[in-house]
């Protein structure tokens, strides 16, 4: 039998929903006060669903950090150490400590770039991992880019490895705007590279990247339409049509605008919702991430399924600059809700220049 | 000494008859090319490819007739290509066009899917699509598709025919029934004249007008290379043949190193490597390929087929490492 931990941090993703950039420290506790529900469950119980390998036996972290969700499966499985009410990242790191010392020879683990971190901090390069990923900021490529691929790379499984990065942005200077990956460490991941999601960008913003922002927002500016909401999502270039529009939007956050007003900031579910509910035309502006193509489910969670429901696929604009746009394979979704991400799939045109526009397939 | 896989020529330089041939041109280089030879070129071309000789016009590079149709042809249109692909756009051209519209060919096939194109042209359109592409090698149109499309009286279609030699795929025989079809055609790769840069358009009536008095500045070296090549082709399929066979060869040794190898229909290999040090290593040992991370995806390259020895030395570099 293959000796393998699960670890789980139960918190991880829930900043996503209301709006918070994280969960990191005394933000968790923000979290709950607005609302949010823990998405990880979901995202485990998903992976566990299809591995069909019978020769693992899992040292699982107690309660809601792995025990509470294996326990429905057929899994021969063993609780390492203890937790309280409330954990936190030395839980993490801990528990992964006291598996180590039971033997074993691969981590499954389900968070964020936080997580992530955590991991890199007991094991660094001992052993290989699976990271699936369940967090708000997705940066490390250490992570499958779902729970099907995951659970693809743990069932083929092989023994070639490789090292990936362990990337994370330092989330007070994300909430203030800042976007700054770091690189922590590595990783040993199986090798598995078509489905590792791409290592995310920070699209540095240099004289000629400018000016195709510019452009693409000249093209949105003149092409607005009349009596429409305009939601604009994270982003750079969305920074640059919220100028042209006349008004200055939160970098990282979801801005709304209406005649060439802001009228909400750094918007949450809730608060996209409420405004839904207001407004007969509305239009999502987002840009992908770059490197792994994502467009919902990674840095802009807010966008729930939910609300891109109501919003509806006619009424999304995606805008990229060309050079980021000729580097993805695809556009990507993975909202956590498979009817949502089967109707954004199939083909999607993205501005990438005043007048210019190249047809992309979304998966 | 360098070798050069990175920019699709042709390893095998031409014979004595065809550089003697540009010699003699180099010896009137101080006269204009004369109307006879041109006219004697275009036979040639004509009968090369089966069509009327006023329907083919010459040029150093095919780049510089692709320039002219799009900016000719591309006002108060949509101008459609794929991505990838390296055709140029002039800034003003897409001033005058209505918006230029680029479609994805993606992993692991790059298949353009047709009803999505035949979506695309529902206003007036130029649509230029290299056939087999670059970088890919692979055949994006064939000849249903391209009827389908000539059909549309809205659309100009202008392919782009570079590797005509290698694929064996052409739309020549549609260019008298459809005059909204363009092809633009080289001597560069399969003739091995890149030097010489010979390139040459195949037109349909509506183009014609246009080009009636479109300059035909040829050197006279290019000139009578070009004549001498068309007169003895036989060197010329001699050597497409022995490329290709080189092609399946190579792929089949990068496949045993564990490269994930794209076949085409060209004489460049499209692959792609894990090793993000791949192209640097190759540079270390004096290969050069073409590394398409800089303008595309991560982890692709474009390998051109070289000579069997220069073939065996990326293959041993890539071996040892």
């Amino acid at each position: 039998m293959k000796k393998t931990g699960l670890i789980v941090n139960p918190i991880a993703g829930m900043g996503g929903s209301v709006g918070l950039k994280g969960t990191d420290g005394e933000i968790y506790k923000k979290s709950i006060e607005l609302g949010a529900k823990p998405t990880t469950p979901q995202r485990i119980e998903e992976t566990l669903n299809l591995v069909n390998r019978k020769d693992l036996y899992f040292f699982v972290a107690p309660g809601k950090m792995g025990e509470d969700y294996i326990r429905k499966f057929d899994f021969e499985y063993e609780v390492v150490s203890k937790i309280n009410e409330e954990t936190n990242a030395d839980d993490t790191k801990r528990i992964i400590r006291d598996m180590l010392e039971k033997g074993i020879e691969l981590l499954i683990f389900v968070g964020g770039d936080g997580t992530a971190r955590d991991v890199y901090d007991i094991l660094g390069l001992t052993i290989p991992v699976v990271g699936i990923p369940s967090g708000v900021k997705m940066f490390s490529p250490v992570f499958a880019l779902s729970t099907f691929s995951a659970a693809e790379i743990i069932n083929n499984e092989t023994e070639l490895l490789i090292e990936k990065e362990v990337l994370d942005i330092d989330e007070d200077a994300f909430r203030k705007g800042k976007l700054a990956a770091k690189l922590y460490g590595y990783l040993k991941v199986p090798k598995n590279l078509s489905l590792l999601q791409g290592k995310k960008e920070p699209s540095n913003v240099t004289k000629p990247e400018k000016i195709s922002k510019e452009e693409i927002a000249q093209y949105i500016f003149e092409n607005l339409e009349k009596d429409t909401l305009y939601i604009l999502g994270p982003g750079t270039t969305l920074a640059t049509i919220a100028e042209k529009m006349g008004v200055e939007k939160t970098l990282l956050g979801i801005d709304a605008i209406f005649k060439g007003q802001l009228i909400g900031t750094d918007l949450n579910e809730k608060g996209l919702l409420g405004l839904i509910k207001k407004y007969d035309k509305i239009k999502i502006i987002v840009t992908p991430i770059g490197g792994n193509g994502f467009i919902f489910g990674r840095a802009s969670k807010q966008f729930t399924p939910e609300v891109l429901k109501l919003i509806g696929k006619e009424n999304i604009v995606v805008v990229a600059t060309e050079d980021k746009t000729s580097r993805l394979e695809c556009l990507r979704v993975d909202t956590g809700d498979a009817e949502t991400d089967n109707n954004l799939k199939g083909h999607c045109k993205v501005i990438t220049g005043y007048k210019t526009e190249t047809i992309i397939e979304v998966k | 000494m360098t070798i050069n896989l990175h920019t699709n020529e042709n390893p095998y330089i031409p014979g004595n008859d065809i550089q003697k041939a540009a010699q003699k041109g180099l010896g009137k280089i101080n006269r204009y090319s004369e109307l006879k030879d041109l006219i004697e070129l275009k036979e040639l071309l004509g009968k090369y490819n089966n069509v009327p000789i006023d329907r083919i016009v010459l040029s150093h590079g095919s780049d510089l007739l692709i320039r002219e149709i799009i900016n000719i042809f591309s006002k108060d249109r949509k101008i459609i290509m794929v991505s990838p692909s390296f055709f140029p756009v002039a800034k003003y051209a897409l001033n005058q066009a209505r918006k230029l519209t680029r479609i994805q060919i993606s992993t692991p096939d790059f298949k353009l899917d047709p009803y999505l194109l035949l979506n695309e042209l529902n206003e007036p359109t130029l649509l230029i699509i290299d056939n087999p592409n670059n970088p890919t090698g692979k055949i994006l149109m064939d000849d249903s598709l391209a009827e389908k499309i000539l059909q549309n009286k809205n659309t100009l279609l202008l392919a782009d025919e570079a590797y005509y030699e290698f694929s064996g795929q052409t739309f020549a025989s549609m260019i008298t029934k459809y005059s909204n079809l363009a092809i633009t055609r080289t001597m560069d790769k399969a003739f091995s004249l890149a030097g010489l840069r010979l390139g040459y358009l195949l037109m349909g009536d509506y183009y014609k007008e246009h080009f009636s008095n479109f300059p035909t500045n040829l050197s006279t070296p290019t000139l009578f290379a070009a004549i001498e090549a068309l007169k003895k082709p036989e060197y010329m399929t001699a050597n497409v043949d022995k490329i290709l066979n080189e092609k399946i060869r190579v792929e089949k040794e990068l496949l045993k190193t564990g490269i994930e190898v794209f076949s085409g229909s060209t004489n460049f290999i499209l692959i792609k490597s894990k090793n993000s040090d791949f192209a640097r290593k190759l540079m270390d040992s004096g290969i050069l390929i073409k590394d398409l991370s800089d303008e595309w995806l991560g982890g692709f390259y474009r390998i051109s087929i070289g000579l069997p020895d220069e073939n065996d030395a990326l293959l041993s570099i890539i071996n040892n490492n």
